[in-house]
């Protein structure tokens, strides 16, 4: 939809749970949600809204492999003695051998840790678009503090739809409600 | 009752069968490292939750309230908890058996190190140190279910918070006694074992080992409770959360049990290494085992958001993690006790016993739990879980007056699901 200019009409609302039971209605009413838009995180809201599942820690698992990999194959490549490197610069450490595991996992670990966290920052912001110089339209300014926003697409729809909607967030209780083009 | 008499059974047959390696020493060695292993399992968990119970009221923790006395009736164990420690530290002090290496005193005699510690490692110490601790961790126990119980009769959840402002005072100086306690029966109990052997992780260790095993009997209690229809306010949302406690504190057991070994074996101390040289080669079982049940098996189950939710994988896992840490109190006070016997036996009283060249054969009793110890653990357990339940008969299952109910009754992790 890039380029394409939305025309939006949202409802805002006082409270989570009024916004929770009005989410629940619209599935029921078949109503094609657009977005819902939250000043915090409401657990349980992806199950309502009937979100796929965030394939984010499937990313994550990747990220956190690799960077296993990278500190175990780069641990082996320097002191050698096992998986098939001989060894760039075999150090002895207190009469251990070369290759001695126990001592690598601190090591894996936090090069685990480092590349999953930091894979995982890099590719949400990825997904959600954020990023240096983009402009993300924002409906109302108040979504950001203390309203809670359930949006409808309205590109081409017409008068008896548009009335359906606003007779939809009339019945559940919103405050007010707008249309925006973005 | 009858699986109480199981474990008396079996402790008796533990005296009879002592495995054939150590038996011409007449230590009984089998039977009183079952009771020794047992005791301080049980104890320790009651000591471990009188501690959470301090630990969550002087945070202001108000989730648990729901369940809460569940954990005041594991609490109360610490009096016949101090009971089963006091018979051991009578036997300790007669010489009646050959637990610790320590308690020898021609042993100690001849062993430089061993003198070193007796000002600590002796049976003065041991028993009326065990009566002293113990005893004030039972004074604070009874405190904090006394004045709950108060609160049940004349406290109010809205205007009166005498009573947990007093909980409160009480908890908040239990904490750093039982900080300074706690280790110190470790070492006494357990960690002497090893007369020779030190770690300074092996309190957190095993502390952790402790409310590892509490955490996961209160799971299996509140789950079996209510599928009696006991505790209906104790939600999924109660038992999720103590679900992720039960997964925080593997890898926070994982995490201690680790860097002692990892410790150990790079500084290559000789008198240190040889702990995990001889269990590592003679109890490969007990070592590994030890870390599959205990780390891998309940943090891949418990990984999941949804496993920690389903009552049945719940149950599962917090089965499974209970046994480990027994299993893992098996491991730290078995083998340990075998070389102690063996040492006396072939050295006679009076031998330094540095040299450990017993021989790596199967142990009946020692390098797996057999038969007659897992007879004695259910027996142990059925008389913590008899007097559990004598608690709880005794007062009301919810706490009535609780200023932080009405937050606990509304906890909630996943409220829209």
């Amino acid at each position: 939809m890039k380029g394409q200019h939305k025309e939006v009409l949202f409802g805002l609302y006082n409270d989570e749970e009024v916004l929770m039971s009005a989410i629940k209605k619209a599935k029921k009413q078949h109503l094609d949600i657009m977005d819902v838009y939250s000043p915090f995180p409401i657990h349980g809201m992806d199950t309502v809204l009937e979100l796929e599942e965030s394939r984010l820690h499937v990313v994550g698992f990747i990220f956190g492999m690799t960077g296993t990999l990278t500190a175990l194959i780069g641990i082996s490549w320097i002191f050698g003695g096992s998986l098939m490197f001989d060894g760039d610069w075999p150090t002895l450490f207190g009469g251990k051998p070369y290759w001695s595991l126990p001592a690598f996992i601190p090591i894996t670990f936090e090069m685990t840790v480092l590349f999953c966290a930091i894979g995982m920052v890099v590719v949400f912001y990825i997904i959600c678009g954020l990023g240096f110089g983009v402009n993300n339209p924002i409906l109302d300014d108040r979504i950001t503090d203390d309203k809670f926003c359930i949006a409808f697409q309205t590109n081409g729809m017409d008068e008896a739809d548009m009335d359906k909607l606003k007779g939809f967030f009339s019945a559940t209780g919103a405050e007010e409600v707008h249309t925006k083009t973005i | 009752m009858a699986m109480m008499g199981l474990g008396v059974l079996c402790l008796i047959l533990s005296f009879i069968f002592e495995p054939s390696q150590i038996a011409s020493g007449g230590y009984h060695a089998r039977f009183w490292s079952n009771f020794l292993h047992n005791a301080v399992f049980f104890t320790g968990m009651a000591f471990m939750i009188t501690f959470v119970i301090a630990a969550f009221t002087v945070a202001y923790a108000g989730w648990y309230v729901v369940f809460k006395r569940i954990w005041e009736a594991f609490s109360q164990f610490l009096v016949p908890g101090l009971v089963i420690m006091l018979l051991i530290g009578i036997a300790v002090f007669l010489h009646f058996n050959h637990l610790y290496h320590w308690a020898d005193e021609e042993a100690v005699a001849a062993d430089e190190i061993l003198k070193g510690k007796s000002g600590f490692l002796n049976k003065y110490w041991y028993l009326f140190g065990t009566l002293i601790i113990v005893g004030t961790w039972i004074f604070f126990a009874r405190k904090f279910r006394q004045l709950s119980l108060q609160e049940d009769i004349d406290g109010d959840q809205v205007t009166n918070f005498k009573y947990h402002r007093e909980l409160r005072k009480y908890a908040a100086i239990f904490l750093p006694i039982a900080a300074f306690t706690g280790p110190a029966m470790i070492w006494q109990w357990v960690m002497s074992v090893d007369a020779h052997w030190y770690s300074t992780l092996f309190a957190w260790y095993s502390m952790a080992s402790w409310w590892l095993a509490a955490c996961s009997l209160t799971i299996m209690l509140v789950i079996y409770l209510k599928s009696k229809g006991y505790m209906e306010v104790v939600t999924k949302e109660h038992l999720h959360d103590l679900g992720k406690f039960m997964f925080a504190f593997t890898i926070f057991w994982t995490y201690c049990w680790f860097s002692q070994y990892m410790l150990i074996w790079y500084s290559n101390v000789g008198e240190e290494t040889i702990y995990y040289y001889e269990r590592k080669s003679e109890y490969p079982v007990l070592f590994f085992g030890n870390l599959v049940i205990n780390f891998v098996l309940p943090f891949l189950i418990l990984m999941r958001n949804t496993t920690k939710r389903r009552m049945g994988t719940l149950f599962f896992t917090s089965a499974v993690v209970f046994f480990g840490h027994w299993f893992d109190y098996f491991y730290m006070i078995k083998p340990g006790v075998l070389i102690n016997a063996e040492e006396a036996m072939g050295h006679g009283h009076g031998a330094a016993g540095h040299a450990t060249e017993h021989a790596a054969s199967f142990v009946d009793g020692f390098t797996i739990p057999g038969l007659i110890e897992l007879g004695v653990f259910v027996g142990f357990l059925a008389f913590f879980l008899y007097f559990v339940f004598n608690q709880l008969s005794k007062a009301s299952l919810l706490p009535k007056n609780d200023p932080y109910m009405e937050e606990s009754l509304h906890h909630e992790v996943q409220p829209y699901e």
